[in-house]
């Protein structure tokens, strides 16, 4: 499977930000925060840039990190891909996509944290990337 | 009124008009059917009114007014699109002002998952209101949490940060495969059951509450709902009225030995454990075996009464 890495900001020009996921209170588990903050360098940074990760698919995803008063930054997250202004998204790869980019940030917050334990979770739940990637493996 | 449409196989099961309600800045959709004292039957998470499709029935053959609201965030009331608009204390707020609107005395309040808590945070707030409780599969303390709620898989990997909206939110897994997961006759429940929990959250926005009512159950003391829970603890002893307790033999949830003997702790007047076949959602297992079981309850409690 191909990977999903940090990368720098690409040129924009003729893309859009297409809003694909959410999430509210990444620190819920504020390990998860931390590793947002870490891979970003968001303790410097603040709200001054996104973060871009590439992805299997070929498409460029965004993180644009959310701040709320009285709460550590980020409070939350917002993921968009990076299509063709015009162009519709292929749902099943973004889904695909952002499969991979759990995996990446599961692998990178750890401890008790495991790709193994999301692929699992994700096969018992009948998600359709999981089942790709559990038919991969047999 | 919502546009969501139920398949005909599930509007079969639920033919019952939906009335709505403005409550604590929500609108509130329930069921309000029948008269005598009120039943009011409360679900959690990810379920609606349509959990208790085989007590409406019965309850009202019974002689009793049964109103089943649909919790905001879930059936055919309001779904509210930011986690921030979920509390603890929020959805007991909501309750308590439906029940107010409604203006019900003499409440038999049947509590199961997360109708748990804010039906006993209601029941605490409004106790002239409460004639009796009957308690299926929830909780009503800070800690120990259910082993299951601190496992990493399934449950807490489930709402992890942004796996919680990928799998909940994009793929709906909580209803349309945790429930059936959490039943023992999973034939039984894929054909009378299964399509109304998944059919009910057809957007991914609609599903917010799936993952995030999972994050309010304390694992620690540090968690946001600790106080609120303490509080329940230490109230729902002094709502001295009848009580029944019915829990599911297989529910891996919330084991029976553990959950149904501190609830008979805390209300020693309680009847039961009353074992019946299920899991976590024992009224799809024995949804007419619990109707028939309340219903008695009640009968014996107005004849003592």
């Amino acid at each position: 499977m191909a990977d999903v890495n940090k990368i720098d900001a690409p040129a924009l020009a003729g893309k859009r930000r297409a809003f694909v996921l959410a999430e509210d209170r990444v620190g819920h588990y504020p390990e998860f925060r931390a590793f947002f903050s870490m891979t970003f360098d968001l303790d410097r940074q603040g709200l001054a840039e996104p973060g871009y990760v590439s992805s299997p698919s070929g498409l460029i995803y965004v993180l644009v990190f959310i701040g709320r008063s009285g709460e550590p930054f980020p409070a939350g997250i917002e993921i968009y891909a990076l299509p063709d202004a015009l162009e519709p998204l292929d749902d099943a790869a973004v889904d695909r996509d952002l499969w991979a980019i759990l995996r990446w940030m599961i692998a990178g917050v750890g401890g008790e944290w495991t790709v193994e334990k999301l692929e699992q979770t994700g096969s018992l739940l009948r998600i359709p990337a999981a089942l790709d990637d559990s038919a991969r493996k047999d | 009124m919502s546009a969501i449409e139920l398949p005909d196989s599930m509007r079969v099961q639920w033919p019952w008009r939906a009335r709505s309600a403005r409550v604590n800045g929500w609108r509130v959709s329930y069921v309000d059917e029948g008269t005598g004292d009120p039943v009011v039957l409360l679900h959690g998470n990810p379920t609606w009114g349509f959990l208790y499709r085989d007590f409406i029935k019965p309850l009202m053959a019974a002689g009793h007014r049964v109103v089943v609201p649909d919790m905001i965030g879930f059936g055919l009331s309001e779904k509210p699109t930011r986690e921030q608009a979920h509390s603890l204390d929020g959805h007991i707020a909501n309750l308590t002002a439906l029940m107010r609107q409604l203006d019900l005395k003499k409440i038999t309040l049947v509590c199961h998952d997360w109708g748990g808590p804010t039906g006993f945070g209601f029941a605490i707030t409004d106790p002239h209101r409460i004639k009796a409780l009957v308690i299926m599969s929830t909780w009503a303390w800070p800690l120990p949490p259910a082993e299951f709620h601190t496992r990493v898989m399934p449950w807490r990997m489930m709402h992890a940060p942004l796996v919680g909206p990928y799998l909940l939110g994009r793929h709906n897994a909580l209803a349309a495969r945790g429930v059936y997961l959490s039943v023992v006759d999973r034939n039984k429940f894929k054909v009378r059951g299964r399509t109304a929990y998944d059919a009910i959250l057809p957007d991914q926005a609609a599903r917010l509450l799936t993952w995030t009512w999972p994050r309010w159950i304390p694992l620690d003391d540090t968690a946001r709902a600790f106080d609120r829970f303490a509080w329940l603890e230490r109230e729902l002893p002094k709502i001295d009225r009848p009580a029944m307790i019915i829990w599911g033999r297989e529910d891996d949830v919330f084991d029976y030995e553990t959950f149904s003997a501190r609830f008979k702790k805390m209300l020693p007047q309680a009847e039961g454990p009353h074992l019946v076949t299920g899991r976590h959602f024992l009224q799809e297992d024995s949804g007419p075996e619990i109707a028939k079981l309340i219903v008695d309850f009640l009968v014996r409690n107005t004849t003592r009464g």
